[in-house]
């Protein structure tokens, strides 16, 4: 074939598919979370999540290998039960702490009817994670018809995963806490100080107190405030890890260790009641 | 290219994309994993040409896009571009050793990644990943490990169509 016309031809496939990505683009920008593209984006979750739970069942062992190769390799039974038996102890602390501190300030109040509400939760595999470098994402093995919602919180005996964002009916992606578009409310567990935790896309999240003359410590254990609507409050996020002051000294980067391993993960709780504010504000209106 | 020849790769990318999702998040490094899908695009593009390399990227990226709850296309038209310019390169370089590819691969990883951010700033996406050299560095050694997998993979099954035309020419 001559050089020339092939070289046109090639220039309008190449236009024509340009053409394509940037009009399903701009579609999907302009409609709302019902629109047809995002239905296609669950339809799709569901029917992918049969293969990829295979293949994550599949390569599971080597995945274990892997982790425990990168991390230490000195990593064994013992020591993950060690760990287990840590955050299980860590848990109950908290929990303890969390309990006491709230009774004091249910006593100030004397509002005796607010009580910790139970969780109920259902638990779900992990079957796939965020195919590409810019996005914390993980897919689970539960959806609409499990009774999952979007925005409700995902958690592990150790805290805080994330939170769902997308549901299918027999799948739903997570984002995690450390997703660089990830905000969730937040508070310091022993001076209450509010303040959000965001995501970098790393394994350090970055706590932004409201007030920036809070009292934050090194080791401050950082917990869910429940404002926002979307996560219960007295979920354990993680650990402060380092208070850093910016160059300008006007605010402070505070940075949180979270509890949560994430590479290690294979199972998930999503706490389904109580629904999240915001699902039941949407299915109000 | 021959009809087996699609065939067969429409079955790599299919095989790509289930890896992509299910597999390759948990050998992060880094906290960076291989990307398949450009990875086979480029060594596509490089084995059957510029359009081939666009048309599996272009595949392989609404795939990508589908899959996670991103914005629909982006992903397919960094990849139709990255697999497209693999191709056109390629013809500037006369050879078939595994260098060409690992290149290619090596400085379309930044390509790919930096398109992909501009996308979203124009898209007017407030909150983007910080945008590291050593983050694109890495992503890009790590997909230069695959391309040294994966080219070697594909160009055992290339199809009598093709090997006949090349036999005729390096005989003629």
């Amino acid at each position: 074939m001559p050089a020339a016309p092939r070289t046109s031809r090639n220039r309008i496939i190449l236009i024509l598919l340009i053409i394509v990505c940037v009009s399903v683009v701009t579609l999907y920008v302009r409609e709302t979370d019902s629109g047809p593209l995002h239905k296609v984006q669950n339809f799709f979750l569901d029917l992918v999540s049969p293969v990829s739970s295979v293949f994550a069942k599949v390569f599971r062992p080597i995945k274990d290998g892997f982790v425990n190769l990168v991390h230490l390799p000195s990593l064994s039974k013992e020591r993950a039960d060690l760990q287990r038996e840590v955050a299980e102890l860590r848990r109950q602390r908290i929990e303890s702490k969390e309990i006491i501190e709230e009774n004091q300030e249910l006593r100030k109040l004397l509002d005796w009817g607010e009580t910790q509400a139970e969780f109920e939760t259902v638990g779900a595999d992990i079957i796939g994670q965020s195919p590409d470098n810019w996005q914390r994402l993980m897919i689970v093995n539960k959806g609409s018809s499990a009774g999952v919602k979007k925005y409700m919180a995902v958690v592990t005996e150790e805290g805080l995963v994330g939170r769902v964002i997308s549901v299918g009916s027999r799948s739903s992606v997570v984002q995690l806490v450390t997703d660089s578009r990830s905000g969730v409310g937040a508070r310091i567990q022993r001076s209450r100080e509010t303040g959000i935790v965001e995501g970098r896309n790393e394994e350090i999240i970055r706590f932004v107190p409201m007030n920036q003359d809070a009292d934050i410590r090194k080791g401050d254990v950082i917990e869910t405030s429940g404002l926002g609507g979307t996560v219960p409050p007295g979920v354990v996020i993680g650990k402060v890890s380092d208070v850093k002051k910016r160059s300008s000294g006007l605010d402070r980067f505070v940075e949180v260790r979270p509890y949560v391993s994430y590479s290690k993960l294979d199972k998930v709780l999503i706490i389904v009641t109580p629904e999240p504010e915001s699902v039941i504000l949407k299915e109000a209106q | 290219m021959s009809r087996n020849r699609e065939l067969f790769l429409f079955v790599v990318v299919a095989l790509a994309f289930v890896l992509q999702l299910s597999v390759m998040p948990q050998f992060k490094l880094l906290g960076v994993q291989p990307d398949l899908i450009l990875v086979v695009a480029i060594v596509v593009a490089v084995q059957d040409g510029p359009v081939a390399g666009a048309v599996v990227g272009f595949v392989g990226g609404m795939l990508q896009d589908i899959a996670s709850p991103q914005v629909m296309g982006v992903s397919a038209l960094t990849k139709t571009l990255a697999g497209f310019m693999a191709g056109v390169l390629k013809d500037f370089f006369m050879t078939y050793s595994i260098l060409l590819p690992v290149l290619l691969v090596f400085f379309l990883t930044f390509f790919e990644i930096l398109l992909h951010q501009g996308v979203m700033v124009v898209l007017g996406e407030d909150v983007l990943p910080p945008l590291r050299a050593g983050v694109m560095f890495a992503a890009a050694l790590y997909n230069v490990l695959a391309v040294l997998v994966i080219y070697p993979l594909l160009r055992r099954f290339r199809f009598p169509e093709k090997e006949d035309s090349l036999l005729v020419t390096r005989r003629a």
